[in-house]
């Protein structure tokens, strides 16, 4: 017997994190041209800080003393899972903490990285976000002070004293696609911005927009710092989500989902991307479904996947390049008010 | 007193030829290609695991033959890359970071197609493809210097790498075939206008590229301590470094790279390590902190699409 509410909320619950990834990520790269091929960092390190803030304050909130009993031994993990279920109030404030800090961690981060490589073309871009994600994952696995290789377990969940663990995941749902929509909606607002038809400006002709006056480099760190903060803060909500994370989570595979995503849906349009994260977490949600009652088998199903994802990458390039979704046309006030014009002399 | 011991200098040595071997190429497709590989990490993976299936499926024991075959191997499959890939989209016009994105996704395919390899090879014969022990030739002498043991390894790479830079050399400055390839990295359209066959020379570009590629990671079996599908990966940090050093551009301020990112990684370690007891796992951070100093301090640009922004006058400084 299958669980079609747990399958729909696990599901659910994965594309509002890979949506918020995914909508930052194309109006960075689809709309700004900022190849940014470290997503993964800035998602881990968001995860990290919002793991470690609610882990250590938690404990020490609680009145325990965190040099004695730290949260990565097992008495910690067990005082953490007893304290979590009495305090409503901690557990659901550490989690609003937990996403601010990281936006603005993360986003500083972003900001900071945007400038050794503002000045180089995207090739540079690219390489450098893409090292500094994986040094990321290296530094963690050997930094003991955030579990090293283990990782931080027992994360209390903001929601963990309601007993219904049905209910709980439901809440949870909630919030996950109350900050989609948040995203989206800021995002939204700043694709047809003034702001937005510059950035399309920078990607289409970096040189044209810089002789236009245009400062290509403050906008570029203003782009890494918007979607840097929101990547961190789907890190918390994976953090969260699973209530445990190693560095194993955030290898650069996740970065080359999420740009399968926008790819697939379509650069430079904001509902191609939520489209393309949905047909990939439900894809993935059915093969973690599958994979185990395949058994053994001589190739192994990840690596399929992993094929498939390449594949998808270089066939829509080749084949479909707009991807599902066309980029289209900004919706200024002049636009509609043009649009209404040309309905009105149709009807009358 | 300094650290330093034979091993060191040794593998100092042994990583520069590497890396030598990794990034020139890669500086040399970029600059006639423009089209930034990261599928240049796959053909250091697939040129060493020829060697691992010529070893562990036919008991081969000669490295000649695993480079040659490497050689063939990586240098198809980066022509397969140019001519079902890069070319199309270049020829409809596509940007520079669109085709380092299709660049990426072919990384992400070329990697799990050789795990797919690893798993049926295994089924087939029982050995375990995926992590593979070093690789014991029978056709490269071991040398005595004195009391120093020079490898088998340390002999092949050292020629390869001689070998690659003489090569290089004469084929770019005198033959006519290298110096259309210098005129096309130079001014492509001036290049096909002047009736230089453009495709083709990119063509024999990518052979060149995959081939000495595909051979130095046939050679690299013989080094490391294990093989797996993501070797070439754990080296793309410390191989673009290089290549950046070079601006992309300059093959023989890449060569000097080479030289440097192992010095870095090798001596300097060990010597932050004596000093100030930095652990040597630290080792790549230092060819990041690197990577980031020649981003700010020597911005490659021009060539390698940057806009000259440290030249922008601030505002109100009149000149």
């Amino acid at each position: 017997m299958i669980d079609v509410v747990g399958f729909l909320i696990s599901w659910l619950t994965f594309l509002g994190i890979y949506g918020i990834l995914a909508v930052s990520l194309n109006f960075e790269s689809g709309t700004s041209g900022v190849t940014n091929f470290g997503k993964v960092f800035f998602y881990g390190l968001g995860a990290y800080i919002g793991a470690a803030l609610t882990v250590y304050l938690f404990l020490l909130l609680s009145g325990v003393d965190t040099s004695k009993v730290s949260p990565f031994d097992i008495e910690g993990i067990v005082l953490l899972g007893e304290l979590a279920t009495k305090n409503p109030i901690l557990d659901i404030g550490l989690l609003v903490a937990s996403l601010v800090l990281a936006f603005l961690v993360a986003g500083i981060v972003g900001y900071l990285l945007s400038y050794p490589i503002i000045r180089v073309g995207p090739a540079f871009v690219g390489f450098t976000l893409l090292s500094t994600g994986e040094l990321f994952r290296i530094f963690v696995q050997h930094y003991e002070p955030l579990g090293g290789s283990k990782g931080i377990m027992s994360i209390p969940h903001p929601f963990a004293w309601v007993p219904n663990p049905t209910l709980r995941a439901l809440l949870y749902l909630f919030i996950v696609l109350g900050l989609l929509a948040l995203t989206y909606f800021v995002f939204r607002r700043l694709y047809n911005s003034p702001l937005g038809r510059t950035l399309r400006a920078v990607r289409d002709d970096e040189i044209a927009a810089l002789c236009l006056g245009k400062h290509v480099p403050r906008l570029k760190a203003m782009v890494l710092f918007i979607g840097s903060g929101f990547a961190g803060m789907a890190g918390v909500l994976l953090a969260f989500y699973y209530s445990s994370i190693n560095p194993d989570i955030f290898v650069p595979a996740v970065t080359f989902n999420v740009w399968a995503m926008i790819i697939l849906g379509g650069m430079g349009n904001l509902e191609g991307s939520l489209l393309g994260a949905a047909i990939f977490t439900l894809f993935d949600r059915l093969l973690a479904f599958v994979t185990p009652q395949l058994g053994i088998t001589i190739i192994s199903p990840d690596y399929i996947r992993g094929f498939l994802v390449g594949f998808l990458i270089v066939a829509v390039l080749l084949f479909r390049p707009q991807g599902i979704l066309k980029e289209g046309k900004i919706e200024t006030p002049a636009w509609k008010v043009y649009e209404e014009e040309v309905k009105g002399e149709k009807s009358g | 007193m300094l650290p330093l011991d034979q091993n060191t200098i040794i593998n100092f040595l042994f990583y520069s030829f590497f890396y030598l071997l990794f990034a020139v190429p890669l500086t040399l497709s970029y600059r006639t290609t423009r089209v930034l590989n990261f599928a240049h990490a796959n053909f250091i993976t697939y040129g060493a695991y020829v060697a691992v299936f010529l070893n562990g499926l036919l008991g081969n024991q000669s490295l000649l033959l695993s480079c040659l075959l490497a050689f063939l191997v990586s240098g198809t499959l980066a022509v397969a890359s140019h001519i079902f890939v890069f070319k199309p989209l270049s020829d409809r016009g596509a940007s520079m970071s669109l085709i380092m994105i299709a660049s990426m996704g072919l990384w992400i395919m070329y990697n799990y197609v050789l795990y797919m390899l690893a798993d049926i090879a295994h089924a087939l014969s029982g050995v375990n493809f995926v992590s593979y022990g070093r690789i014991l030739y029978n056709d490269v002498p071991e040398i005595m210097i004195g009391s120093l043991r020079l490898s088998g390894g340390f002999i092949a790479v050292s020629v390869a790498a001689v070998g690659m830079v003489v090569f290089l050399s004469f084929f770019l400055n005198k033959t006519l075939l290298g110096k259309a390839m210098r005129a096309v990295a130079d001014n492509p359209v001036l290049a096909e206008i002047s009736g230089i066959p453009r495709n083709k020379v990119i063509t024999v570009t990518w052979v060149i590229t995959g081939g000495i590629v595909g051979i130095a990671g046939a050679i690299w079996t013989s080094f490391s301590g294990t093989v797996t599908p993501t070797t070439g990966d754990a080296m793309i940090l410390q191989v673009f470094t290089v290549a950046f050093i070079g601006g992309l551009v300059s093959l023989v301020k890449t060569g000097i790279g080479a030289f440097v990112i192992a010095l870095i990684e090798n001596v300097g370690i060990s010597f932050l390590n004596a000093w100030f007891g930095v652990p040597t796992s630290f080792r790549t951070f230092l060819t990041f902190v690197t990577l980031l100093v020649i981003l700010i301090a020597f911005p490659p640009l021009g060539a390698a699409g940057g806009l000259p922004f440290r030249y922008r006058r601030k505002r109100g400084e009149a000149r």
